[in-house]
């Protein structure tokens, strides 16, 4: 193996948008049977790179490098004829078509010009039996959740036959078991021959699964080395160029005092007759696999999807807020796990996405009042480090900075129970770790911050508190030293656990 | 015509799913065709047959104009005027030296040209269809007046006792277009116009040619309004530039009735034709039974409107219980 030659490489290639260099002079090869993680910050250039190596950008300078040839004029059609595909993190599937019109598409084979359905039935069932996709193949894409679809991406990479296969975050909306069939089919491939690249912000499946690493910082390469003899906080050095402390905050020695939320026989969507409760002071996590009622459990505490209650007392009130305006008016405010759709307007600049929820309140005699709102702007800004001009449009600023403003909008309404979605999903470490301190200062400050997530050490390390969901119900309530990433994931899973009894 | 692979369990499986999907359309059009028997038991007969679905026959035809450039994320403001152009090119071609195969052709090849040039100006310069469709509506409906500035023409009496006579041709027609539809989805250029509307950027890192599709679909669309015209022409026996008009609107009408949506990639073309002919029962029946003018507009209005509302409140119902 050492002495195969890489399959995929870039040479010294160097690629700028609207003058504003972006990779200078990144070198990545791509050998057979190895597993490559490439990690970087948001903003260090690893889009951009899986965008030159799969043919959908040209490099300024320097050169794509297939089988030892050079690339010459490259296209996304050319990447496929050399057997390149990507798992992009934006799906690339069609809602009303089915399954498996989803995964041929665009490499469908043909009889008489016409779509071969018995071939198509055969190559699918394959690949879907190596992701792991039990639904029927017929289904429309449309009845699946993000996880599943995520999955249907993969299948579609598979179907391809790739040589190389560059995977963009694939697990950030899987589930822990998904995300473990994937790392088994990862060692499937390796074995078999492929050349995988692997970004991940998770930095404990980047060590799980691969062998060498390229680091990108601010366009260059910091780091290409054997993944065998560097730990976590030295990948994390290479990333950010300096010394880190611990990733997350220390939990604060306070005690937490008066109960903000207790329901009692609770139901919303998915969610079917539970009990739960959160004090101020406390940061509360939800985990249990993609879709067992996470979602649904703040939703319906928030007033955005029909909920029920035997029994309900939230922020000294003894009902369930109807709808979201009773909820903020409440002190309750929600930060949606889709930021794109939910939680931002994309086109409109930071400075209009902070101030929306404040827009009423700032208002003197029905009319904007200008000078309040760039206040409290440029106080919010300085607030949660978001940094440049306020005039920029939301959509050009990296995940990480977008949730930071998500977050920020709500401030302003003070409010005293912050309910969160996977708030840090596709978010940079160094991002990460400010919002983390953040949610514990929030905490510190006698708020009562509620968090869904999917990632198991965020739910470990940050929360007083876990609440895992399996199919609607609380499969365990951990505390303290009780919470550890063997009690969620097995809650999570219908294993029984000692000591996860709730 | 082939057969597509009928043998094949996936291909029936993603049919019949579809199917189940319009469940309760054909339903409703079923309860439709019933009532519309009974009250005017002429439509069992042969000539009656015929009668009612060459009344049928031009609107089905533009719905599924409209459901093709709904399909890709577009909407179509110019079917009514390529409707009155068609009729006019048929009008004025077959009494020439063209004959009819002549103006057979004229009509099909001009739709398929304008449609194409529209697709084109859309898919690749990036502008909204329904703006390119309004411009285009100017366009036509004046080379319509142009060519043929009151209604005349000449259509010979054989094609239009062959196609509107007392026999079920349009029917039988219809059910051609239907199966070369069915051939053309089973295609991947034709399985593409659903991922080019509803997902166009997925579509293209999939390596479908998402322009070239879009310009396909707008052909194809081009080409059934100007048949419409064609057969409405056989019908009337002459050419009048103005009288595929009421087609634009009916078009939507009868798509939207038929479940397509409006943000591309969603709804079939059964269901298209269905919506096309509850909107043609509807009318014929409010017609017969003697409805004033305006209470018949009202009334489709309302009509239209529950069709889009009532599934999803019954979504809503679904989602609280």
């Amino acid at each position: 193996m050492t002495d195969a030659k890489p399959l995929l490489e870039a040479r010294q290639v160097f690629r700028g948008f609207f003058g504003n260099p972006v990779l200078k002079g990144v070198d990545i090869a791509l050998y057979p049977g190895r597993v490559h993680a490439l990690l970087g910050e948001n903003g260090a250039g690893k889009s951009t790179l899986i965008n030159l190596l799969s043919g959908a950008l040209q490099p300024d300078n320097g050169e794509i490098v297939i089988d030892g040839q050079p690339a010459g004029r490259y296209s996304p059609a050319s990447a496929r004829a050399a057997g390149i595909a990507v798992v992009q993190q934006e799906l690339s599937l069609t809602a009303n078509l089915s399954i498996a019109e989803n995964i041929g598409l665009g490499a469908f084979p043909r009889r008489f010009g016409l779509i071969d359905y018995a071939t198509l039935h055969r190559g699918v069932r394959d690949v879907c039996a190596m992701v792991g996709l039990t639904e029927p193949l017929d289904m429309p894409v449309a009845d699946l959740s993000l996880g599943r679809r995520q999955t249907v991406e993969i299948a579609k990479a598979l179907y391809r036959k790739p040589r190389v296969l560059i995977l963009d975050e694939p697990t950030s909306s899987l589930s822990a078991h998904e995300a473990g069939v994937l790392a088994d089919l990862m060692v499937t491939l390796r074995d078999q021959g492929t050349a995988l690249l692997y970004i991940s912000h998770r930095l404990n499946e980047v060590q799980a699964l691969c062998s060498h690493v390229t680091v990108l910082k601010d366009g260059k390469v910091t780091g290409n080395q054997s993944l065998s003899g560097i730990d976590g906080e030295g990948l994390v050095r290479l990333m950010v160029g300096r010394e880190t402390g611990d990733l997350f905050p220390p939990r604060s020695a306070a005690q937490p005092t008066a109960t903000r939320i207790m329901v009692e026989g609770f139901s919303a969507g998915a969610v079917k007759e539970i009990s739960f409760s959160g004090r101020a002071g406390e940061i509360v996590g939800i985990g249990g696999l993609v879709g067992q009622g996470q979602e649904d459990l703040l939703l319906g505490l928030y007033g955005a999807i029909p909920a029920k209650a035997t029994k309900a007392e939230i922020s000294d009130r003894q009902d369930l807020p109807r709808h979201v305006q009773a909820a903020n008016a409440a002190g309750i405010v929600y930060v949606p796990a889709d930021r794109k759709h939910e939680g931002l307007v994309l086109p409109h600049s930071i400075a209009s996405n902070i101030i929306l929820p404040s827009l009423g309140r700032l208002a003197r005699h029905g009319l904007r009042d200008r000078s309040a709102e760039s206040g409290l702007i440029a106080d919010l800004a300085r607030q949660l480090t978001i940094k440049g001009d306020v005039g920029r449009p939301v959509q050009a600023l990296s995940g990480g900075n977008q949730q930071k403003v998500a977050l920020a909008k709500w401030l302003p309404i003070n409010p005293s129970i912050l309910l969160l979605n996977d708030p840090t999903r596709g978010v940079d470490i160094e991002t990460k770790r400010e919002i983390y301190l953040m949610l514990r200062n929030f905490a510190t400050e006698g708020r009562l911050v509620i968090i869904a997530s999917s990632d198991t050490p965020e739910l470990v390390h940050l929360c007083d508190r876990v609440v895992v969901l399996r199919e609607g119900r609380v499969a365990a309530e951990l505390e303290a030293d009780a919470i550890s990433e063997e009690a969620i994931v097995g809650a999570a899973m219908g294993v029984e656990q000692a000591g996860a009894a709730a | 015509m082939t057969v597509i692979s009928s043998s094949d369990r996936l291909y029936r499986a993603i049919q019949g799913r579809r199917n189940r999907g319009l469940g309760g359309l054909y339903l409703v059009v079923a309860a439709f065709v019933v009532l519309y028997a009974i009250l005017f038991p002429g439509i069992l007969s042969m000539g009656g047959f015929a009668k009612f679905t060459q009344n049928w026959f031009p609107l089905a035809l533009v719905a599924m104009a409209q459901a093709l450039m709904m399909l890709t994320g577009g909407i179509s403001l110019a079917i009514g005027p390529l409707v009155s152009l068609g009729a006019v090119i048929a009008a004025t071609t077959m009494g020439g030296s063209l004959g009819v195969v002549g103006g057979v052709a004229a009509v099909a090849l001009t739709g398929l040209a304008i449609g194409a040039v529209t697709g084109v100006i859309v898919a690749h310069l990036r502008l909204p269809a329904i703006i390119v469709t309004l411009a285009g509506s100017f366009i036509v409906t004046g080379v319509a007046l142009i060519l043929l500035p009151r209604p005349g023409g000449f259509i010979p009496d054989w094609l239009s006792d062959a196609l509107a006579g007392h026999t079920p041709t349009a029917f039988l027609l219809l059910g051609l277009i239907l199966l070369m539809w069915k051939a053309f989805l089973a295609t991947p250029l034709g399985l593409g116009i659903y991922a080019a509307g509803d997902n166009p950027v997925g579509a293209f890192r999939s390596g479908i040619p998402v322009e070239r599709t879009k310009v396909v679909a707008f052909a194809v669309s081009g080409l059934l309004a100007c048949l419409a015209g064609l057969f409405v022409a056989a019908q009337t026996g002459s050419g009048d530039p103005i009288i595929g008009t009421p087609f634009t609107l009916n078009s939507i009408a009868a798509a939207v009735l038929g479940g397509v949506g409006f943000l591309g990639g969603k709804g079939t073309m059964r269901g298209a034709i269905c919506g096309s002919l509850l909107l043609s029962v509807m009318i014929n029946v409010m017609f017969f039974l003697g409805f004033p003018p305006v209470a018949q507009y009202v009334a489709q209005g309302l009509i239209i409107v529950s069709a889009v509302a009532v599934p999803e409140l019954i979504h809503a119902w679904r989602a609280k219980r």
